[in-house]
């Protein structure tokens, strides 16, 4: 079942490891732009990084902008913590998984959530790595690269009405939609993060009754 | 890209991941009341911003029409139907565009 659900995020994921996988190679070698992957997995970082030392940033700069592209880790952390039973050790093996895809389907998935996460993780991550890999050895989706994009949103669309149950959710998930559109399109320099900022924001206030 | 690069990305990285999962104390009731209630909002934020392109310009037509298919069957909440109908409604958008 985990599988499954996250059988369409991994294909997408596998992808944009291959667009990443050939769009790198213009700042590493081959070797550097695997070794990547396989030790950072964050499609969000990576991206961004070459992004900027494509256009002349320092390491700071990308280190900078890493710090802040994760923050919303801790948020999805502090959302999925009251759910795992597990020891710290476990945890700190668990936390490799954590990324926005595997946070989703954990936190909307009925079954344990430490296994969802571990499964879910794995899967996500060899789709990662192993199209970085096809990227770097000049495999090319290029052309599918737009309709990917388009998944990632429908995927997101789905987690939202499976973690949506009541008509008060509802009211905070359209508010939270509306807020991180706006504050996309008014400041798309901290879009990453703009989730996040919306999500505390709708979820603060208690619920009626 | 520099080894000593990666491997302070891959600790920044890792770090944001386990810090909550790994040192935060299990929540008291009110804080944990309100991050249940974090998922749902959050999700629909990822889906929204997957809308503007980095440089604050729209997506596309077709991913536009992808997620409103998507929303149009939201209430089976089914991953499945959802996605299906998302990919339908890209297709749709792909075709008219060809057409117009």
């Amino acid at each position: 079942m985990v599988l499954g659900a996250t059988s369409p995020f991994a294909a997408a994921i596998g992808v944009f490891g291959m667009i990443y996988g050939a769009g790198a190679s213009a700042v590493a070698d081959p070797a550097t732009i695997v070794l990547s992957s396989l030790v950072v997995f964050s499609g969000a970082v990576q991206f961004a990084a070459v992004g900027l030392l494509l256009t002349g940033a320092g390491p700071l700069a990308v280190l900078l902008t890493a710090a802040m592209l994760n923050s919303r880790n801790l948020l999805l952390g502090a959302a999925l913590r009251s759910s795992l039973e597990e020891p710290r050790r476990k945890r700190a093996f668990l936390a490799w998984w954590l990324v926005d895809e595997t946070a989703g389907l954990t936190l909307a998935s009925p079954a344990p959530p430490g296994r969802t996460l571990l499964f879910s993780g794995a899967f996500c991550y060899a789709a990662w790595v192993i199209g970085t890999a096809f990227g770097v050895l000049g495999a090319s989706l290029a052309s599918l690269e737009e309709l990917v994009a388009a998944v990632f949103p429908v995927l997101f669309v789905g987690l939202a009405a499976q973690s949506t149950r009541t008509r008060d959710a509802g009211l905070r998930v359209a508010a939270a939609a509306v807020v991180s559109l706006l504050l996309a399109f008014a400041v798309p320099e901290i879009r990453s993060v703009i989730p996040a900022i919306a999500a505390v924001a709708v979820a603060m206030p208690g619920e009626k009754g | 890209m520099t080894i000593w690069l990666i491997v302070g990305l891959a600790l920044l990285t890792y770090a944001s991941r386990a810090l909550a999962l790994v040192f935060l104390p299990k929540p008291s009731p009110p804080v944990e009341a309100m991050l249940r209630r974090v998922p749902g909002p959050l999700f629909a934020g990822f889906a929204a911003i997957s809308l503007v392109t980095s440089s604050g310009a729209a997506t596309p037509p077709a991913t536009l029409a992808a997620v409103l298919a998507a929303l149009l069957v939201a209430r089976t909440r089914s991953l499945l139907i959802i996605l299906s109908a998302g990919l339908a409604g890209y297709s749709a958008a792909e075709v008219i565009g060809a057409l117009f």
